[in-house]
């Protein structure tokens, strides 16, 4: 993530900028946004988002320690029942009024199979990064943040950058899956096909994936590079920076003309771990110079120019699980969007360009990453590779400029959205981009009939 | 106009001024068990993760003002969410006396009175 990017920041002391007007301060942190209430009247403990814009106050909480009692769970606990992970889902997947399920007390690595690692659902990507690497091997991709559920990157299509590399239901061999009749299914690409494919990206809307049997790579070293060019410089490489390397993804940061590129590569070298991390400053400047310079984009421009554009690249070699992901604590909202790679660059210009003349208060910067094909259903990657383009509203911010403004651009160049992130989209609209959905929904029927586990932002999702 | 930059980003950062954590922070955990599990499973990522912003587990300095604010105050942050600290602490299986016991635990304030 580009607010880890510490190295930009080298030599930014002071930037002296030519003002008409004498000094505008416009610096008060922004107060928090409204609180539900800790306890509702029912005495009901809040569960909340991490980005705080999802909340519900659950009848009861699952914490089962075993499949059977994952089962047992699903078929009697009070409906709907909603399993979650880390709570890093934008959208309503979590909210009930039923029962709220957390696998964390399954977790770990289960067992191998030859090179491939068993691994319990509830088992947070941060902690499955050095359980792997005790092995010698890791996951051959991870996204931007480590703390997500394995059970919920897989739910909602997560993924990392790599033009040869797919999501991580992408890497699932096998998976199991608990059921609202009490059955744990097993399934893969020849038992169970159907549900295997429906399941690796299903939303906890089939049941609750307990176990998943993950393809593993090498464990190797990567030297990670970050570097700050021209946006337009960025536009022009991009393809040839996605065939050339292992991993890459660039960060568009709208009013500099700027663009922050990062690439991982496979190598042998000596291991030089990344400088302690200063994750909200780069995120930091950004924001201060929108609070101080947002009346004047050119002023805006010159001050970000001058701190970013002459910025040491930063440059480290170490396991690649402790490179690709990390903590992200600078709280947002996001709305993200995958497209047919052809799409991807010119609807980034028009993001952008977008974002310049309608939204000055927008600080965080534009992320465009690649991922490979994958077969599952309800994949954003199915059928081919898809060009990922992200946009973040801080978390104190207005973020309805996602739906008005962002998203008209993303569908129109054939963009589908992330099922974790913001979007309006539901029923038809979604059925015109997913072949295999009414697929998907047959399966949904004849595994959950009564509809146990739907809440009423999936009731909405799967609507006629 | 003067703008320094360095300064108001750093000010722009939930995270508050570092402190030293105790050498052995990676180590620590509490003697219930199932506290404990629930400690590695949610609090551990952040706090003893010293470029987090959180307040490292057992560290005194960084605890002291927080302590001061009392436990109600302190149980709210957590379920709310409070800067950088995710609502509930990513632990939707903890109930308020688990997120009370973690606090105690963090703040190395397990023997002080309730």
């Amino acid at each position: 993530m580009i607010s880890r990017r510490s190295a930009l920041l080298t030599g930014a002391a002071a930037v002296t900028a030519a003002g008409a007007g004498g000094v505008y301060v416009a610096t008060r942190e922004k107060p928090e946004p409204p609180a539900p209430a800790s306890i509702d009247s029912n005495g009901r403990l809040l569960w909340r988002n991490w980005s705080g814009i999802q909340h519900a106050y659950p009848a009861a909480r699952s914490a089962p320690r075993s499949e059977a009692e994952v089962a047992a769970a699903l078929t009697s606990a009070q409906a709907p029942v909603r399993a979650v992970g880390a709570g890093h889902s934008f959208t309503g997947l979590v909210p009930t009024t039923g029962t709220l399920m957390s696998l964390d007390a399954l977790s770990g690595v289960a067992r191998w199979e030859g090179s491939e690692a068993v691994v319990w659902a509830g088992t947070r990507l941060g902690a499955l990064g050095p359980a792997l690497a005790e092995k010698g091997r890791a996951m051959p991709n991870l996204p931007d943040i480590n703390k997500q559920s394995l059970g919920g990157a897989m739910g909602t299509g997560t993924h990392g950058t790599g033009a040869r590399l797919k999501a991580i239901h992408g890497d699932a061999m096998a998976l199991r899956l608990a059921t609202v009749s009490g059955e744990i299914i097993d399934c893969d690409a020849a038992t169970n096909a159907d549900i295997f494919r429906a399941a690796k990206v299903s939303l906890g809307a089939l049941g609750v994936i307990t176990q998943v049997r993950l393809a593993t790579s090498p464990n190797r070293r990567l030297h990670r590079r970050v570097w700050v060019e021209p946006f337009e410089e960025t536009l022009a490489q991009a393809e040839a920076r996605w065939a050339k390397h292992r991993n890459f993804e660039f960060y568009a940061v709208p009013f500099t003309g700027l663009a922050a590129n990062i690439t991982h590569d496979e190598t042998d070298a000596p291991a030089r771990p990344r400088a302690a991390e200063s994750d909200d400053a780069f995120l930091g400047v950004l924001k201060q110079l929108r609070n101080l310079l947002g009346f004047s984009t050119p002023l805006r421009r010159a001050a970000a120019r001058a701190l970013l554009g002459s910025a040491k690249p930063e440059e480290a070699v170490d396991e690649g699980w402790k490179l690709l992901s990390t903590d992200r604590p600078v709280r947002f909202n996001e709305m993200e969007f995958h497209l047919p790679v052809d799409a991807q660059l010119p609807a980034l210009k028009e993001v952008v360009e977008a974002i310049e003349v309608h939204r000055h208060d927008v600080f965080f910067p534009i992320e465009a990453r690649r991922i490979a094909a994958d077969d599952a259903w309800l994949s954003p990657f199915e059928g081919g590779p898809r060009g990922s383009i992200a946009v973040h509203a801080y978390y104190k911010d207005d973020f309805a400029f996602l739906y008005t403004l962002i998203q008209p651009i993303l569908l129109r160049h054939g963009g589908r959205p992330h099922w974790g992130k913001l979007h309006t989209l539901r029923g038809q609209q979604l059925a015109s981009l997913y072949p295999n959905w009414n697929s998907f929904l047959e399966v949904r029927r004849r595994l959950d009939p009564a509809g146990r586990l739907l809440n009423p932002y999936l009731s909405g999702l799967f609507e006629p | 106009m003067l703008l320094a930059v360095a300064g108001l980003a750093l000010a722009g950062c939930s995270k508050p001024a570092a402190t030293a954590a105790p050498a052995d922070v990676t180590g620590l955990r509490p003697a219930d068990r199932r506290l404990a599990e629930l400690y590695e499973g949610a609090c551990k990522t952040c706090h003893v993760t010293p470029g987090s912003g959180a307040p490292q587990t057992h560290d005194h300095a960084a605890w002291a003002p927080r302590w001061k604010q009392g436990e109600s105050v302190l149980l709210d942050h957590v379920i709310q969410g409070y800067r950088a600290m995710p609502a509930l602490g990513q632990c939707a299986a903890c109930a308020p006396d688990d997120f009370k016991a973690l606090i105690r635990f963090l703040a190395d304030k397990e023997g002080a009175p309730k």
